[in-house]
């Protein structure tokens, strides 16, 4: 068996690979997988995969990314930056060779130009969360709707400015009071995540986007990156694997 | 000797000229043992917290050292920022000697400032010019270090930058600093080659976190080209001493800059070019112009506190070397 993992700011993410590429995927509270399945050794995080219940693994290779490897190594892992493990995974699971990447993650908003394969340029968020899983979050905690609910709107959006995302807060009970109807307001949350990533998306421009990260759920923001920039655009299935699955291919085709 | 500080590389022959210490404000705030402690304290007077790190950190140093009681402060071609840093500078009693270059590079707007700048110092034309021999001794030292930066595999990135940066103000004592240079120099032939396959460029002000060009290492990527830190050494064929600081690229438009990384990007064998911009810094608009201008793959680093790397920065180097390997 082969596995990735990808140490995210909200969820470990482990791809499991078999030889026939027969993937299993398995994701973890990010603070919970720490206390509970890891213990350092030496400055490496040792993890106790047998205790993950993921049942009886031989493994045989072991790759992984993602923000944690900043600061903690994972013992006898091999470590690839995270862009990469995106792009190989993303690559792995549409066959595609020249596209735009788009992968919204948890806290981190990344851009990245594909062609022929290899990554040609990359664009990420700067020193704020505003276009990530934890904005979406915190805006429909606002709105008392939940994720599935947020991600159906995109039509008659209010506007938000969306210069930070705890400040963005206080806006958007503003537009509550207002009396905008909760479909206008979450459209507008949507809309906000298009407004921050669309000059990353123009920048490093394709036909194809292939939209990845847990944000690439919400269907809205799909909707809306298809009708105003007039591209195609691919969630693959698990979207918010692909950087583990990446790091499982890196596994299997490196060993 | 009276001290006298700079806030960016001025014609620094004519402050030897004067018998005076030239001390680069920058060098001293990013040696001090807390530079962050510096800019908070700036940050505490009164400096907002949306502007570059690099302008707080020069007004707490001169603030902290007494004897320092004349700062060049460089008004045209470095930083906008510079002038109300000045005015702070003033309102605390300090004597501040404005320096700018002029944008069109015109010769006689600049040999108006230096010889304004020779007026205010009491020196003649004669005294800048012996300066100059003096210094270019030491110049043409570290124009051999970094020849062997490029052409050699020992120098790291640091070395090259430590001492093209130190040109500024020759740490204020040229022939030491020069004596510093030959032992280094000797020590060349017997140092371990650096196993690295990625050359990388760096364009833009000198960074302000000082583990960058470890981590590159680290990593498997060289920095054999300083663009800034290499002007500050002069690396020009000239005895004219206006003509020399109108070849000199940094305080000029970007364009002009441009021409001399696109010369360098050849000759050095360049593969991606890392373009730093200090955070709230105007340059960074300049990002534009430099994507579109340079064949080379390019990534944009923003710094803004000193010393160490931050996870994103150190997230977004590794793609890079990975995107160039």
């Amino acid at each position: 068996m082969f596995a990735g993992i990808d140490l995210g700011s909200r969820n470990v993410k482990v791809a499991l690979m078999d030889e026939k590429e027969r993937l299993s995927l398995h994701k973890f509270d990010t603070v919970a997988f720490y206390r509970q399945h890891g213990r350092l050794e030496d400055g490496q995080l040792v993890v106790d995969l047998a205790g993950l219940g993921l049942g009886a693994i031989e493994l045989k290779s072991l790759v992984s990314t993602g923000y944690g490897r900043q600061t903690i190594n994972l013992k006898d892992a091999k470590n690839i930056p995270e862009i990469k493990a995106h792009v190989t995974g993303a690559v792995y699971l549409t066959g595609l060779k020249d596209f735009t990447l788009l992968d919204l993650g948890g806290q981190d908003s990344k851009v990245v130009k594909i062609s022929k394969g290899r990554m040609m340029d990359f664009e990420t968020n700067d020193r704020c969360a505003a276009s990530t899983g934890r904005y979406l979050e915190n805006m429909a905690a606002v709105l008392d709707i939940d994720m599935e609910e947020l991600s159906r709107h995109y039509e008659d959006p209010v506007d938000l400015t969306s210069t930070c995302a705890i400040f963005g807060e206080t806006e958007l009970i503003g537009k509550v009071v207002e009396g905008y109807s909760t479909a206008q307001l979450a459209a507008g949350v949507n809309y906000t995540i298009f407004k921050r990533v669309k000059p990353m998306l123009i920048k490093l421009a394709s036909p194809t986007i292939v939209f990845t990260g847990g944000v690439a759920q919400n269907r809205a923001l799909l909707e809306i990156i298809r009708q105003e920039l007039d591209v195609e655009v691919i969630v693959p299935e698990n979207p918010q694997y692909v950087g583990s699955i990446g790091c499982a291919v890196t596994a299997l085709k490196e060993v | 000797m009276e001290k006298i500080g700079l806030t960016t590389t001025i014609p620094v022959e004519v402050i030897y000229a004067a018998g005076m210490v030239p001390v680069d404000l920058n060098n001293v705030f990013i040696n001090h043992h807390n530079p962050q402690g510096l800019v908070e304290e700036a940050e505490l007077a009164g400096y907002p917290r949306n502007i570059c790190s690099w302008i707080k950190g020069m007004y707490s140093t001169v603030m902290q050292n007494d004897d320092i009681g004349t700062v060049i402060a460089v008004t045209q071609g470095d930083c906008s920022n510079t002038h109300a840093l000045m005015e702070t500078l003033l309102l605390a009693g300090v004597r501040v000697i404005p320096f700018a270059f002029p944008f069109d590079r015109d010769y006689d707007l600049l040999k108006l400032q230096i010889e304004k700048l020779m007026e205010a110092l009491g020196v003649s034309w004669q005294q800048v010019k012996d300066a100059q021999k003096r210094l270019n001794k030491v110049r043409q030292r570290v124009w051999e270090l970094d020849r062997l930066t490029w052409q050699q595999n020992k120098i790291s990135g640091w070395d090259n930058h430590l001492y093209q940066v130190s040109c500024s103000d020759f740490n204020g004592d040229p022939e030491l600093f020069g004596q510093q240079l030959d032992e280094y120099l000797a020590k060349v032939p017997d140092m371990p080659e650096i196993e690295t396959q990625i050359r990388i460029g760096y364009m833009g002000v000198p960074p302000i976190m000082d583990d960058l060009y470890h981590y590159l290492e680290e990593r498997g990527a060289r920095v054999v080209y300083n663009e800034t830190q290499r002007q500050f050494t002069m690396p020009f064929n000239t005895d004219d001493l206006v003509e020399q600081y109108r070849l000199y690229s940094y305080p000029y438009g970007i364009f002009y800059r441009l021409e001399d990384v696109q010369q360098q990007i050849k000759l050095r064998r360049l593969d991606g070019i890392i373009h730093y911009a200090q955070s709230f810094c105007y340059r960074q608009i300049e990002d534009m112009i430099v994507r579109q201008r340079l064949d080379v793959p390019i990534l944009t680093l923003e710094g803004d506190k000193p010393n160490k790397l931050d996870a994103r920065t150190r997230m977004r180097l590794d793609a890079f070397i990975e995107m160039l390997r």
